[in-house]
C-alpha cells in the first residue's frame, strides 16, 4: 500500500509532511485572501466567528484531546479574556497590542489555579469541578460592579498604530491571521517535548510519572496553555461583538466547544479546526434552510429557536453514533479508502 | 432558633428533590458508566406529561402521576435503546456528548410541544402546609423527603440483595466480563435507564409542585449532578446525603448571604452557585466525594 515512509528524523518532524500538503495549504490561503472581495458581509461574519472558534477549540483540544483532562469550563476562560480586554481598554486605556496578550495571560493565570485541583481530581470529577468553576465565573461577572452585570460592557474596536479595524473585511484578516498563528503554535507544541509529555499523561499518567515526566508541571501547563488560547479567543470575541454580557459565556458555550473537539476528533489539530467550523456553521445552516422553507411553511419561523437546538443535538448524536472518532476519523478513513482503491486494504 | 429551624426544613425540602434526582443519576452511572447530562431534561418531560394529563385532560392527579412516571420509565428505556446501545465500550467523552445532544433534543421537543410558557401544576398537596416544631413546611416537601428516603432504602436493598441489582453492579464494573458471566448487559442497561427515567420523572413532578412547570426547570439537573458528585458518584447513600446537603446549604446561603454587598460585589441569587461552591470545597478535601471509595490503580 502506498504509505509514506520517512528516512530522517527531520522528515518525520516536519510540520508540512509532503508537497501536496503545501500545495493545498497554498490554495487555501489564496482562497481565504480572496474571501473579503467575493463574500457578502453576512457570509464574512460567519467566517469570522469560525476563525475565533478555531482558536478556542485548538486550546481546548490541547487540554482535553492531548492531555486527557476534561474541562467543561472553557467558556469561563473566554469570558475572562473578553472582560480583561474590555476593562483594560476602557479603564486603563491600554492599546490592543497590550490588552490581547494580557487577556491571554489573565486567563492562563486562572487556568493554572483551576489546574491545581486536577492533580487530585480525575475524569468525571474534574469535569464537574471545571463545570462548577464556569458557573462561579458567570455568577461573579453578573454580580460584580465593575463588570456591570446584565448591562454588559462596550468594547472599542481594535486599533493598532492609529489604524482602527471596524469593517468586517478587515476583521476577517485579523481573525484568520490569529487562527493560523494559533494552529501553527498548537502544531509546534504538539510535536515538541511538551506535546509528547501531554500525550504520555493522557495515555497513562502513572506510567508517565514513572518515566520521569513531572505530572504537576505538565498538567498545570496544559491548563495554562489551553486557557491562554481561550483568553485570546475571548478577547477577539469581545472586540468583534463590541458588546459583552456574562450570559453569552455560559455553560452552552463550554458545551459547544466540547462538541467541537469531540465531533472534530479528539487529539488532532485538524479535528479541532474542522469541529470549530462545523459547530459554528450548524446554526447558520439551519437559518438558511428555514429561510428557504419559510414560503411554503410559514409556521416554521416561530419554531426556529427550538429547531436550532434540536437539530444541533441531532447532529451531535448522529455523528457520534456513526463515527465516535469524529470528523478527523472520517477524513482518515476516506483517505485510506482512496489510497487503496479499488481494494479494501 | 425558630428561624434557623425553618430555614433548615425548607432547605431539606429542596434537598429532597435534589436527592431524588441524584438517585436516578447515580443509578444510571452505577450500572452503565454514563454521566447523564440529560437527567434534568428527563425530569422536565415527566413534569410536562403530568401537567398535560392532570390539567389539560383532567385526569385525577394520582393517575396522572402514575402515568407520567410510567412514561418516564418508557422514555428512559427508549433512550437507552436508540442512543446508547451501540455506544457500549466507546470512549467516555463520546457518551457524555451524546447525553448533551440528547438534552438539546429533549428540550427542543418540549419547546415545540408545550411552548416556552410557565404552567402551574396543582396537586392534592399543593399549597398545603404542615407545622413541624414551629416551622412551616409544604406537605409536598414532606412527601418528597419520605419518598426519597424510602427509595434510598429500596435501592440499597436492591443493589445488595437482588440478583438484578448485583448484576447491575457487575455490569458497571466491566460490561465485557459481565456478559461472559451470562449477564444480559443490554437488558441490564435498559432496566437501569428505565428506573433512572422513572425516578427523574417523579423528581420533576415534585419540583413542579414546589414551583412551576417550565423548560428551564431542567437546570436543576446540573445542580443534582453536583449533589451526586458531592456524595461520591457511585454511592446511593452519597446521592441522598449530597442532595440534602446541597439543599440545606442553598437554603442557608439564600437566607444569610443574599443581599450582602462587599466591595462592590453583590451576593444576590447566591443560591444558584452555592451548590457548586460547596462541591469544589468538598472535592478539594475528598476527591472521591463523601461516600465514594478511592480507586486503586495499577499501571
Amino acid at each position: 500500500m502506498g504509505g509514506k515512509f520517512h528516512t530522517t528524523y527531520e522528515q518525520d518532524m516536519a510540520i508540512l509532511q509532503s508537497l501536496w500538503v503545501k500545495v493545498w495549504l497554498g490554495i487555501l490561503v489564496f482562497l481565504l485572501m480572496l474571501c473579503p472581495y467575493i463574500l457578502t458581509r453576512y457570509q464574512l461574519s460567519i467566517l469570522n466567528e469560525m476563525a475565533i472558534a478555531v482558536i478556542g477549540a485548538l486550546g481546548l483540544n490541547l487540554l482535553v484531546g492531548y492531555t486527557g483532562q476534561i474541562s467543561l469550563g472553557h467558556g469561563a476562560f473566554l469570558a475572562i479574556g473578553a472582560y480583561t480586554t474590555a476593562l483594560c481598554a476602557d479603564n486603563l486605556g491600554l492599546p490592543f497590542v497590550v490588552t490581547l496578550p494580557l487577556s491571554g495571560f489573565m486567563a492562563a493565570l486562572l487556568g493554572m489555579i483551576v489546574g491545581v485541583p486536577s492533580l487530585r481530581l480525575k475524569g468525571l470529577y474534574l469535569a464537574l469541578g471545571t463545570l462548577a468553576f464556569g458557573f462561579i465565573v458567570e455568577y461573579v461577572l453578573f454580580h460584580w460592579d465593575i463588570a456591570q452585570g446584565d448591562m454588559g460592557l462596550s468594547v472599542k474596536p481594535i486599533s493598532v498604530l492609529g489604524v482602527s479595524i471596524t469593517k468586517e473585511q478587515h476583521f476577517f484578516y485579523v481573525a484568520v491571521g490569529f487562527a493560523f498563528l494559533a494552529t501553527l503554535c498548537a502544531k509546534n507544541i504538539v510535536r515538541s517535548k511538551i506535546g509528547r509529555s501531554f500525550i504520555a499523561i493522557r495515555d497513562r499518567d502513572i506510567a508517565a510519572e514513572a518515566m520521569g515526566i513531572p505530572l504537576a508541571k505538565y498538567k498545570i501547563m496544559a491548563f495554562a496553555i489551553s486557557s491562554f488560547y481561550a483568553g485570546i479567543a475571548g478577547a477577539l470575541t469581545a472586540h468583534y461583538q463590541k458588546w459583552i454580557v456574562p450570559g453569552s459565556f455560559d455553560l452552552s458555550l463550554s458545551i459547544a466547544y466540547i462538541a467541537m473537539i469531540i465531533l472534530g476528533g479528539l487529539g488532532t489539530i485538524l479535528g479541532a479546526v474542522l469541529g470549530a467550523i462545523l459547530i459554528t456553521g450548524i446554526p447558520h445552516g439551519i437559518v438558511l434552510v428555514t429561510d428557504i422553507l419559510k414560503e411554503s411553511y410559514p409556521k416554521l419561523s416561530g419554531l426556529i429557536v427550538d429547531l436550532k437546538l434540536g437539530i444541533f443535538g441531532l447532529i451531535v448524536v448522529l455523528a457520534l453514533s456513526f463515527e465516535p472518532q469524529g470528523l478527523a476519523g472520517i477524513y482518515r478513513r476516506a483517505k485510506t479508502y482512496w489510497k487503496t482503491w479499488p481494494f479494501r486494504y | 432558633m425558630e428561624k434557623i429551624f425553618g430555614v433548615l426544613l425548607n432547605g431539606l425540602s429542596m434537598g429532597a428533590i435534589y436527592a431524588l434526582l441524584a438517585l436516578g443519576f447515580v443509578l444510571i452511572f452505577k450500572s452503565t458508566g454514563i454521566l447523564n447530562f440529560a437527567h434534568g431534561e428527563l425530569a422536565m418531560i415527566g413534569a410536562f406529561v403530568c401537567y398535560s394529563l392532570a390539567m389539560q385532560y383532567g385526569l385525577p392527579y394520582f393517575i396522572a402521576f402514575m402515568l407520567a412516571i410510567a412514561f418516564g420509565a418508557l422514555l428512559g428505556a427508549v433512550v437507552e435503546m436508540v442512543f446508547f446501545r451501540r455506544m457500549v465500550g466507546e470512549p467516555i467523552f463520546s457518551t457524555i456528548m451524546i447525553t448533551v445532544g440528547l438534552a438539546s433534543i429533549l428540550t427542543s421537543v418540549a419547546g415545540v410541544v408545550w411552548g416556552h410558557d410557565v404552567y402551574p401544576l396543582r396537586g392534592p398537596f399543593t399549597d398545603k402546609t404542615v407545622l413541624i416544631g414551629g416551622a412551616v413546611i409544604g406537605q409536598g416537601a414532606v412527601y418528597t423527603l419520605l419518598i426519597s428516603l424510602v427509595l434510598f432504602g429500596a435501592f440499597a436493598l436492591f443493589f445488595t440483595r437482588s440478583l438484578l441489582g448485583v448484576s447491575m453492579k457487575g455490569t458497571a464494573e466491566d460490561p465485557h466480563t459481565a456478559s461472559l458471566m451470562g449477564i444480559n448487559v443490554n437488558r441490564i442497561h435498559m432496566v437501569a435507564w428505565a428506573i433512572g427515567g422513572l425516578v427523574a420523572a417523579m423528581a420533576g413532578i415534585f419540583l413542579a409542585d414546589q414551583s412551576f412547570v417550565r423548560l428551564s426547570m431542567s437546570h436543576t439537573g446540573i445542580k443534582a449532578m453536583s449533589a451526586a458528585i458531592l456524595g461520591g458518584m457511585e454511592s446511593i447513600r452519597g446521592a441522598v446525603v449530597g442532595g440534602l446537603l446541597v439543599g440545606i446549604v442553598e437554603g442557608l446561603a439564600a437566607n444569610y448571604l443574599s443581599g450582602a454587598v462587599i466591595g462592590g460585589f453583590h451576593f444576590g441569587d447566591i443560591k444558584e452557585v452555592a451548590a457548586f461552591a460547596i462541591m469544589i470545597v468538598v472535592l478539594m478535601i475528598r476527591p472521591q466525594g463523601i461516600f465514594g471509595s478511592e480507586k486503586v490503580e495499577r499501571v
